[in-house]
């Protein structure tokens, strides 16, 4: 047993932390915000260094690394609040290399020309594993899809998008190709609290039998890898927000002292750095597992750091806004972009309490 | 990063699993309640056999008669004895706290004592609290004055875990009253049998007198009883605090969240959502603590000092104790309220003080993490450079 990282996972994750620290900087993501939500210059930085490339199979022109590889990516884009749809983009291209749909693809993963979608939200109660888009058989094993996807990330900037929907009482997932405007395809952009692109998907449309993965366990694949992702974006979020806020509270003095030699604010702050702890072992362990030994306890392992990812990232920032004082409630400040990214992503696929419903139901009933 | 076991972790897995299967008994199989003094000698006797059949130090150095294997064994060990009913959890202090202190401060003759506690011949408690100093241990006034050979010892302790059962105790005394706390402190090993030692159980809301106030007069150390040098004992007790957290925050609880599943099971409580939520929130804290120990034990065989975040354990720990021990309590309904001795989950939950309080209340951890975690400014404090003697008390 062994959790440091490797030399080989010690090098991307020094690199994540450098390319993003010198290239995301405040400035370019205010502009990138004002933009489309994408900085392409920091993208295509991105895939020159390879990063987009890391999960994808040696045979697809990637480095033929997994889910922890990615996950130490994620979490310096939450560290750095980056404006780039690297999960949304490297956890849809792991499942389509898996199932070898939609291969022609990679390449263009793999060189940042090709940016992908996963459509995992729901309406109603959210649950992505109980999809509401209907498909039917229409004919040689392709599918007509039917409905509706609230708050696709990065929909309006996607080449194509996963598509869970039900077939005939089972899971599927659908390839949608956006490249070019296709009749029944309806996108709509939306403004989201954390300035994320997403979009609204709407759906009346043939997909060919390429295009279909027709397995029911893809979509709980696709989901928890995709939890996992978003749970070591929230680490860096977290992480991010705790290091500005230990330095306002080490720096600013108040009653003749820094504020942070005041127990109620230093015990605050200590609390959300054992949450930011909680998220990194569960967080690592979990990418771990789903890569090395996928089952029932690697999904328990999960939804253990997907609730912390929600639950505990949302205290983090909450109390690192808090501790800012005035100060944070300036959007020159860059303090609240934390607050926003920690909030949102807490519930976009999936609240702490469903995160905990989901595996209340698998404890009680193993 | 790899989590599975090495092909020599899980040959030893095997190995250790094969023999507790055949020497421990299963949890949930013994349905007598022995009393404290039968529990302490349970402890003795098991550790005796675990170091019989060379189970016994398995991450200790060689030289003080243990196996010298990396920590990850020590884990493996654990996990596997956790689905047994026997428990060292009496010998804490002496294997978690005394030994490692021993081993880096004792002299070999003071070394000489860590063999017998490994084959559970000597028990050892802890005399540091005192009625005035809890969270501010180092206002300490027990005092011990130099007679030749000798150090008198005057004073009172209290919380003292099995003073009554104990052999030796570690005890922190004040040898120069004029100078500021921290410096004028030194570290002894006090035989319990002396004369000058009186015991008085406290009784505690669990029924059972698990701590002690022990009063001291007149009590006569031999100078090379003492561990490190005169005014060296805070440095000292240092490392015995370190090892007291992380021996808390991994020991042997005695519960788990399997067996609180079963209990709700049991209790035809499972179908109940709120129920369930529970229960994964009580899985979701245990799956931290238990990566946590893997990121500690990393840390430890590969040579480093585990990080600030180790500190966290023992906070995480006690919370999750107080958070799951009530949800027992919701599943037991009526039951909840019985005084009943034999009751796991009540003790679990009457006992949780101890584990808040013990080794750095929950507040004195959160303040040490917030220094050493996120290196905040201290808090200023009024008492800095100022003689002991003129402290108010």
């Amino acid at each position: 047993m062994n959790f440091d990282l490797s030399e080989e996972q010690q090098v991307i994750a020094d690199l994540a932390a450098q390319l993003f620290g010198d290239l995301a900087t405040t400035e370019r993501v205010k502009a990138a915000e004002q933009g489309d939500g994408i900085d392409r210059e920091l993208w295509a930085s991105i895939a020159e260094a390879g990063l987009l490339a890391l999960s994808l199979p040696e045979s697809a022109g990637g480095s033929g690394m997994g889910l922890v590889e990615l996950c130490l990516v994620a979490q310096q884009i939450g560290r750095t609040v980056a404006p780039v749809p690297f999960t949304s983009t490297t956890v849809a291209a792991m499942t389509l290399a898996e199932h070898g749909v939609g291969t022609d693809l990679l390449p263009g993963v793999a060189d940042g020309s090709v940016i992908l979608a996963s459509a995992l939200a729901e309406t109603g109660a959210n649950d992505p594993l109980a999809p509401s888009v209907i498909a039917t058989r229409s004919g040689d094993g392709a599918v007509r899809l039917v409905g509706e996807k609230p708050a696709v990330p990065a929909l309006p900037l996607a080449t194509a998008v996963l598509v869970p929907a039900m077939l005939d009482g089972a899971t599927i997932l659908a390839l949608v190709d956006l490249s070019t405007a296709t009749a029944g395809v309806e996108i709509t952009p939306l403004k989201t609290t954390s300035r994320e692109s997403q979009g609204h998907l709407t759906l009346d449309v043939d997909v060919p039998a390429s295009h279909v993965i027709d397995d029911d366990a893809a979509l709980e694949q696709l989901f928890l890898r995709s939890i996992a992702a978003l749970s070591a974006v929230q680490l860096g979020v977290g992480e991010g927000s705790v290091a500005m806020a230990a330095e306002h509270v080490s720096n600013r003095q108040q009653f003749g002292r820094p504020l942070s030699a005041f127990q109620a604010v230093s015990q605050r702050a200590a609390d959300a750095y054992i949450f930011n702890e909680a998220i990194r072992s569960t967080v690592y362990n979990a990418a771990w597992q789903l890569e090395n030994e996928p089952g029932d306890k690697a999904r328990a392992d999960t939804l253990a750091a997907a609730y912390w990812s929600s639950e505990g990232t949302e205290k983090v920032v909450l109390a690192a806004q808090h501790l800012h004082g005035g100060v944070g409630a300036d959007i020159e400040y860059p303090v609240h972009r934390y607050f926003q990214w920690g909030m949102q992503n807490a519930t976009a696929l999936g609240t702490a309490t469903s995160h905990l419903v989901r595996l209340g139901d698998q404890l009680a009933t193993r | 990063m790899d989590i599975s076991d090495t092909p020599e972790e899980a040959a030893f897995r095997a190995e250790a699993r094969a023999w507790l299967d055949e020497h421990a008994t299963p949890r949930g199989q013994s349905t007598e309640e022995p009393d404290l003094g039968d529990h302490v000698q349970r402890a003795r006797d098991w550790q005796r056999t675990l170091h019989e059949h060379g189970w016994a130090g398995l991450s200790w150095p060689e030289e003080f008669g243990g196996r010298g294997l990396p920590g990850a064994f020590a884990t493996v060990f654990a996990e596997e004895m956790a689905g047994f009913e026997e428990t060292t959890g009496s010998l804490t202090v002496s294997l978690g706290m005394v030994a490692p202190t021993l081993m880096a401060h004792g002299t070999p003759e003071q070394q000489e004592h860590i063999a017998k506690m490994l084959r559970g011949e000597e028990l050892w408690c802890q005399l540091f609290s005192e009625p005035g100093a809890g969270s501010d241990l180092a206002t300490l006034g027990t005092r011990a004055e130099r007679d030749g050979d000798v150090w008198v010892v005057n004073g009172q302790k209290v919380w003292t875990s099995l003073a009554q059962f104990a052999d030796y105790g570690i005890l922190l005394a004040r040898t120069d009253p004029d100078l500021p706390k921290h410096t004028g402190i030194s570290y002894f090993i006090v035989d319990m049998n002396d004369p000058g030692i009186e015991i008085r159980p406290l009784v505690q809301m669990t029924g059972q007198a698990h701590f002690n106030e022990t009063f001291l007069t007149d009590v006569r150390i031999p100078a090379e009883n003492m561990v490190g040098g005169v005014g060296e004992g805070w440095s000292v007790a240092r490392t015995t605090l370190t090892s007291e957290r992380s021996s808390i925050a991994g020991g042997n609880s005695g519960w788990s969240v399997e067996t609180l599943i079963e209990e709700a099971r049991a209790r035809g409580r499972c179908d109940d959502p709120v129920v369930r939520q529970q229960l994964a929130a009580a899985h979701c804290r245990a799956e931290v603590l238990k990566v946590m120990g893997y990121r500690i034990r990393t840390a430890t065989s590969q040579g480093r000092f585990p990080g600030p975040e180790a500190l966290a354990m023992k906070l995480g720990y006690a919370r999750h104790w107080v958070a799951s021990t009530e949800t027992a309590m919701e599943l037991l309904g009526a039951d909840a309220t019985m005084y009943d001795q034999s009751e796991p989950w009540q003790y679990a939950f009457l006992n949780q003080f101890a584990i808040r309080l013990g080794g750095g209340t929950d507040e004195v951890q959160q303040n040490i993490i917030g220094e050493l975690g996120l290196g905040l400014p201290r808090e200023p404090s009024a008492d800095r450079g100022v003689p002991w003697k003129d402290l108010p008390r």
